[in-house]
């Protein structure tokens, strides 16, 4: 049946041609909507830097999206008298920076990171990764779960900013096997490159607003989400938790628990006097049934049950979980990749703190735990 | 989307097949006007619509949101950075390869340098935008953060763009300095350890605040270099060493000679400090250039010949840090400017000292100079003092005596002419003494020797009326 002409049923198409733009009009604000959901509210915005040129703690503005061509860099001031360091560094919004050099990435330790209570938006996260087969895969693997946090999830899950360093020197033995990683007669070298690896991630993300540096080891597969309140609480120099292992005891036939971390300890009259007798460029080690030392380990400091917040002093300390206050190494204290003191890395950057005045706590009864392979 | 366009072209299609009716005629196959119209609005619109989609889908993001006009309040964040350190290694020819450079100065009341420090600056060679520049301000007086900032801002907004440089950080934080900063306190011998731990310190919290992932060199830079060279970091940089320094002289006035050493920091070891070392107790720190401490190290400072070959390298242990151009991985892997005692020594000497401990080159020009300001010692000061006092009162003297001759000649001015009539008149008398002499003599000819005496008095006479 021929339809009536004219304006009637110009009228009749109208409403079609309506609905198309209004589905039209709903699809582009959709996409608009959904292009613009992972960006950041206006208030992380304001901390954002200007330029990519900037301390990498702190995100920057794309360019592109203020169109034209960019200006030079601005004149930044940067004022570190305020920078508080204070054992409530939540309400104080104190930033802290998680370095942790990674050869392997381990989902575990991951998962842990989210986990962890302290507000994101105060938290930059620093990598370090050797450019070897395993370390390329461990930096692809790291990429994609950083991508899923930093534009899919929350805001509030998301962190202040992420750096991705590469290393520019060769381990210095290809494996990363546990029974090759510590082998005593590797041990030196191998911790000189970990020491250089260390303070390449260190000095070059520090910048000029972070309060609190919390070293955490890619293995590190178990802490309390409170770790950085709990640790700051103490409002020491350098805090170091107690690093335990969950493994399968076949013994009593469930999962058990021993100390891993050896290298937080207090220094004795032996160890001293062996160090007196050895050459320049020789280590102390500690953990190798050829040299006993005799130190007072913080990993047998454990008492089930006892108070978590309990201090002990110590002389060297491990990297696996430690919290230093940032003008720590401000004031130079660093990792070192020669013998100092006959010691080397953690325990050398134990010794070079109380060089400039700075002491170590250990906090025997709280743990973390370490993945176990 | 895709639905719309066959319903589009349906409607068309159908409406060119209708039958005429009762309008006017129109030749076959043509739509009313309104209607071709309309048709072609709705396959524009449809068109246009289809493309911004596509537009959406291909551009998300940045175009979308400024096709909306959202304008520049509404940017986008990055919060990932990746970086490969092995591309910042630094290398011989780095403004080629557009290797980054950081510039550290530290700087305290240090306001009168600002003008000339500037003149330096600006004057770079190196490509202006492959600069970063960082300023720790700590522990000022006077007006250095202002000026600075000031002077700053003005170089950004030039006009000239390859006069920018790149980020510049102005980094404040006061250490609660005790310690004076005029010349004096600055080089007595007691204040020198916990001065050069302080300036350690200072060095380390700008160094660890400025230094980033991008940085292939670092260069530290005193305020109150006077003269340098403007290619100065393409020259140190050229030799390819982890650590580099000039030899630092500073011109004198004449008085004292010219010019002088001025930065005896940069030393090779001997077996004498060495062995010095060895007795001092963990805390010691052996500074240069006092009589307390006699090292015998060869310095830089004094190894400088002013026609020897700029280019000539000497390897030493410790630094001077009025000019240290270094490899960014020498920071990276650790060293720094230990503000304790390290192998007894801090601060820049102590730098080039851990920077050997970790096997990294460390080397000096003894023929390549840059000057330092001067600035006078209280000593040269008080000689200074005293050389204008000597002056005054040579002066004065010298004024005095011209005065005591003027009044001399004032008051025997009138003797004069007595004097003259007086000579005239023993001149006529001695002449005509003389005409009676000379006859006499004819006369008594051989009666000469005995009168020899006699003739000679007149003949002194004249000489001296004639005077």
């Amino acid at each position: 049946m021929p339809r009536p002409l004219g304006p009637g049923r110009l009228r009749r198409t109208n409403p079609i041609t309506i609905i198309v733009g209004v589905v039209l009009f709903f699809v582009i604000g959709y996409l608009l909507f959904s292009s613009s959901a992972p960006d950041f509210s206006a208030a992380r915005k304001a901390t954002a830097a200007l330029h990519p040129l900037s301390p990498p703690t702190s995100p920057f503005r794309k360019s592109g999206a203020g169109g034209g061509k960019a200006g030079p860099p601005p004149v930044t001031r940067y004022n570190l008298n305020n920078v508080t360091i204070t054992n409530d560094p939540v309400a104080n919004r104190e930033n802290v920076l998680i370095l942790t050099p990674m050869a392997r990435f381990y989902q575990e330790y991951w998962d842990n990171l989210l986990k962890l209570s302290y507000p994101h938006e105060l938290i930059t996260l620093g990598f370090i990764l050797p450019k070897t087969k395993e370390g390329n895969a461990a930096t692809i693997e790291l990429q994609k779960q950083i991508a899923k946090v930093q534009k899919n999830a929350l805001e509030k899950e998301r962190f202040k900013s992420i750096i991705i360093l590469r290393q520019d020197f060769d381990p210095p033995i290809p494996s990363q096997d546990e029974s090759e990683r510590h082998k005593m007669a590797n041990q030196k070298a191998r911790r000189a490159a970990m020491a250089k690896a260390r303070n390449s991630l260190l000095f070059t993300t520090l910048g000029p607003d972070t309060s609190w540096v919390l070293w955490l080891d890619a293995d590190i597969v178990e802490t309390p989400p409170t770790l950085i309140q709990d640790l700051a609480s103490h409002s020491k120099p350098l805090t170091v938790p107690n690093c335990f292992q969950k493994f399968y005891n076949p013994e009593k036939k469930a999962m058990d628990e021993r100390p891993y971390d050896f290298n937080n300890w207090q220094d004795s009259p032996t160890a001293q006097e062996l160090a007196s007798k050895m050459g320049k460029d020789d280590i102390l080690l500690e953990g190798y049934a050829d040299m006993a030392t005799y130190r007072a380990l913080m990993a047998y400091m454990y008492e089930a049950g006892a108070d978590i917040h309990t201090e002990v002093p110590l002389d060297g300390v491990g990297g696996t979980a430690l919290l230093v206050k940032a003008e720590v190494h401000r004031d130079g204290a660093m990792f070192p990749a020669f013998p100092f003191y006959h010691l080397i890395e953690t325990e050398g950057f134990a010794k070079m703190a109380k060089r400039l005045g700075w002491q170590a706590t250990g906090l025997p009864n709280y743990k973390v735990y370490h993945y176990n392979e | 989307m895709r639905a719309d366009i066959p319903m589009g072209i349906r409607e068309e299609t159908h409406s060119r097949s209708l039958p005429i009716g009762n309008v006017p005629w129109r030749p076959r196959g043509a739509a009313p006007p309104f209607r071709r119209r309309r048709g072609q609005f709705v396959r524009w619109a449809i068109g246009l619509i289809s493309l911004l989609l596509f537009g959406l889908f291909v551009w998300p993001g940045g175009s979308g949101s400024s096709w909306l006009g959202s304008g520049s309040e509404d940017f986008q964040l990055e919060t990932v950075r990746y970086y490969d350190l092995s591309n910042v290694q630094g290398t011989a020819k780095g403004w080629e390869r557009e290797e980054r450079i950081l510039i550290c100065v530290p700087l305290r009341d240090a306001e009168a340098h600002m003008p000339m420090f500037f003149g330096h600056l600006k004057n770079l060679t190196y490509p202006h935008h492959l600069i970063d520049l960082a300023f720790l301000v700590s522990d000022s007086k006077d007006n250095t953060l202002a000026v600075l900032e000031q002077e700053l801002n003005a170089i950004q907004a030039s006009t000239d763009p390859s006069m920018h440089f790149g980020e510049i950080s102005i980094i404040e934080k006061d250490f609660g300095q005790k310690v004076n900063q005029d010349v004096e306190s600055r080089h007595g011998f007691a204040a020198q350890a916990s001065r050069r731990k302080l300036m350690a310190q200072a060095r380390n919290w700008l160094l660890s605040a400025a230094l980033r992932p991008y940085h292939s060199w670092v260069y530290w830079r005193d305020v109150d270099v006077e003269t340098a060279p403007t290619t100065i970091l393409e020259d140190l940089m050229r030799h390819n060493k982890d650590v580099i320094v000039p030899n630092v002289w500073r011109p004198l006035p004449d008085w004292l000679g010219g010019e002088q050493p001025y930065d005896l920091n940069s030393w090779a070891e001997s077996e004498t400090a060495l062995a010095l070392a060895d007795t001092l107790d963990e805390d010691a720190v052996i500074v240069e250039g006092y009589a307390e401490y006699a090292t015998w190290r060869p310095h830089l400072a004094y190894l400088r010949d002013p026609y020897g070959d700029p280019d000539m390298e000497m390897e030493i242990d410790g630094v001077g840090g009025v000019s240290i151009l270094a490899k960014a991985k020498v920071f990276r892997y650790g060293v720094h400017f230990p503000a304790f005692s390290f192998e007894k020594h801090a601060e820049t000497e102590a730098f080039g000292k851990m920077s050997r401990r970790m096997g990294f080159s460390v080397v000096g020009l003894p023929h390549y100079t840059i000057w330092h300001l001067y600035e006078p010692s209280i000593d040269d000061i008080k000689h200074m003092e005293k050389m204008e006092q000597d002056r005054i009162a040579r002066e004065k003297e010298e004024k005095e005596k011209a005065m005591k001759e003027q009044k001399m000649k004032e008051s025997f001015g009138d003797a004069t002419g007595q004097w003259e009539k007086d000579k005239n008149e023993i001149q006529n008398l001695a002449m005509q003494e003389n005409k009676a002499g000379e006859q006499q003599a004819v006369g008594q000819q051989q009666e000469a020797p005995a009168g020899g005496p006699a003739n000679a008095a007149p003949k002194e006479e004249k000489k001296e009326g004639s005077q």
